[in-house]
C-alpha cells in the first residue's frame, strides 16, 4: 500500500481529497492512478519540470525512485517549490 | 439589463457584477492556484469556461455550470504523445458553431471541443499546418489567442505565424498576412511569421477585420485578403497588444498603445485609450476619467465590449469601465492580482 498526500492545489482538482491509499508496483505507478496525474506529468510522460516528489522523505525529484519498486508502504509526497513549505503533511 | 465580467487574473477568476454599471460586487477569487488567461460565459448555457495555466501542474482548461461554485477539469489535454511539442500554455476559450467549443493555446495549437469542453481534440489542420517551420514563438510564447467564427468562416491569430483564414470548419487554413509588416524579419512582409496581437472580426459587417499587431494597427476590408496599415494618424504609436470594436458601427475600434516593444507600458507616460470613428483613417484620445500619469499594461485580453459599454482591466489590478463611446470612464474594481484577461457577458 502506497500512501500519496497532495498539496492544496492539487487536492482541490482532485475533488478535495488530500490522501490516497494505492496499490502499486513503483511510486511513479502509484502517481499515475491519481486523478490529477495529467497535472504531474506532461503528455510525454515525464514528470513536469517544477513538480517535487518526496518518497519516505527523500526528494525523487529527477525521476530515479519513481521507478524504483516499493519496499514498505512509502509516502509520496508530490510537491513544488511554492507549496512544499507550507503543506502540513507529516514527514514520514 | 445587469452584466458579469468574468476577470481573468495572475491568481484565479473574479466575477464582477452590476446592474447598473456604476455599483460592483466583486466575488472571488475563483480557481485559486490557477492563472486564467481567458474565461467567458458560453451565450448559449451560461457555463463558464477558462483557459487555465500553472507553473507546476502546466496548461488546462476548466469548466463550471453553476456559476463557479465548483469546477470540472478538461480530461487529458494534450499534444501527441509521441511528438516533439509541448502544450505549453492555453490562450483563448471561443464558442463555436452550435454546440462545439474551440480553444487555443501554445505553441501555435487550436483545440475543438464537442461536449462542452470535458474534452478537447487537436485540430490537425493547423497543427500539421506546411509553414509551421516558420512559425516562431513571441515574448508571450507562441500563443494562438485569437479564434473568430463569423459568417461561416473561421480565423485564428498566432503570434508570431501571422492569421490564417479556413472556410472548411478548421481542415485547412490559408494564409491572411498580405501588407502586414514583421519588422522585426529580414524580410519585412513574409506570407508567415507576423506577430499578430489581437484580431477581431466585426460582427455585422464580417469582411471588415481588424487587428492589433506588433508592427501597427490593420483593417482588412476583405476578409483578410489584404490590409491596410492604420496608425500614424492620431496614435502616439504603433505598437499595442488590446482591440475593442463597436457592436453595431464597423468604422469604430479602440486600442491602448503601449510605449514601445521594449517598454511595454502605456505610451506617453498615461493610460490613453484611443478611439477611431471613421475605420481607423484618425484616432483620439478617450481617455476621460482615467488617470492622467500611468505607467500601466494592458495585455491583449484585457479589453471587451458588449452592446452597453467598453471595459479594460490593467496589470495593476483595476477594471475600468465606460458607456459605449468612451466618454467618460470610472473605476469598477482595483487592487486585484494581475488582470489577464476580461470578457463581458449579460448578468
Amino acid at each position: 500500500m502506497a500512501i500519496v498526500l497532495l498539496p492544496a492545489v492539487l487536492a482541490a482538482e482532485a475533488g478535495g481529497q488530500k490522501r490516497f491509499e494505492l496499490e502499486a508496483a513503483t511510486v511513479g505507478d502509484a502517481l499515475q492512478q491519481l486523478p490529477v496525474r495529467n497535472l504531474l506529468f506532461d503528455e510525454r510522460g515525464e514528470l513536469r519540470r517544477l513538480i517535487n516528489v518526496f518518497v519516505d522523505g527523500v526528494d525523487a525529484r529527477g525521476g530515479r525512485l519513481l521507478e524504483a519498486s516499493r519496499r514498505h508502504s512509502p509516502r509520496s509526497r508530490p510537491s513544488s517549490p511554492a507549496v512544499r513549505s507550507a503543506s502540513t503533511a507529516p514527514a514520514s | 439589463m445587469g452584466v458579469v465580467l468574468p476577470v481573468g487574473t495572475r491568481k484565479g477568476l473574479f466575477l464582477l457584477r452590476s446592474d447598473d454599471r456604476t455599483k460592483w460586487e466583486v466575488e472571488g477569487p475563483l480557481l485559486e492556484g490557477w492563472a486564467v488567461y481567458h474565461a467567458i460565459v458560453d451565450p448559449r448555457d451560461r457555463t463558464l469556461h477558462a483557459a487555465t495555466n500553472n507553473p507546476f501542474y502546466g496548461a488546462s482548461a476548466h469548466r463550471s455550470s453553476d456559476g463557479g461554485k465548483s469546477w470540472e477539469r478538461a480530461d487529458e489535454l494534450g499534444l501527441p504523445e509521441d511528438g516533439e511539442l509541448k502544450l505549453n500554455a492555453t490562450w483563448h476559450v471561443e464558442p463555436g458553431r452550435e454546440s462545439e467549443l474551440w480553444l487555443g493555446g501554445d505553441p501555435g495549437v487550436l483545440f475543438r471541443s464537442g461536449d462542452g469542453g470535458r474534452t478537447w481534440q487537436l485540430n490537425q489542420g493547423l497543427f500539421e499546418h506546411p509553414t509551421r517551420d516558420r512559425w516562431q514563438p513571441g515574448a508571450g510564447g507562441m500563443c494562438t489567442h485569437s479564434i473568430q467564427l463569423v459568417d461561416g468562416a473561421m480565423y485564428v491569430a498566432i503570434s508570431a505565424a501571422g492569421a490564417f483564414r479556413s472556410e472548411d470548419g478548421g481542415d485547412t487554413w490559408a494564409p491572411i498576412n498580405k501588407h502586414v509588416a514583421a519588422e522585426f524579419m529580414p524580410d519585412p512582409y513574409p506570407d508567415v511569421g507576423q506577430c499578430v496581437h489581437k484580431l477581431l472580426v466585426h460582427p455585422k459587417q464580417p469582411e471588415r477585420i481588424w487587428q492589433q499587431n506588433h508592427c501597427g494597427v490593420y483593417r482588412s476590408d476583405n476578409r483578410g485578403d489584404d490590409w491596410q496599415r492604420l496608425d500614424g494618424n492620431g496614435l502616439p504609436t504603433s505598437f499595442g497588444f488590446p482591440l475593442a470594436l463597436d457592436p453595431d458601427d464597423p468604422d469604430v475600434a479602440y486600442v491602448i498603445p503601449e510605449q514601445s516593444q521594449e517598454h511595454h507600458y502605456t505610451a506617453d507616460g498615461r493610460l490613453g485609450v484611443y478611439r477611431t470613428g471613421d475605420g481607423g483613417a484618425s484616432w483620439e484620445l478617450a481617455s476621460d476619467g482615467l488617470p492622467e500619469r500611468a505607467w500601466v499594461a494592458v495585455l491583449r485580453e484585457g479589453l471587451a465590449y458588449d452592446d452597453d459599454a467598453i471595459y479594460f482591466g490593467t496589470q495593476s489590478g483595476s477594471v475600468w469601465t465606460a458607456p459605449r463611446g468612451a466618454a467618460r470612464w470610472t473605476e469598477a474594481a482595483r487592487d486585484l492580482p494581475p488582470i489577464l484577461s476580461v470578457e463581458a457577458a449579460p448578468a
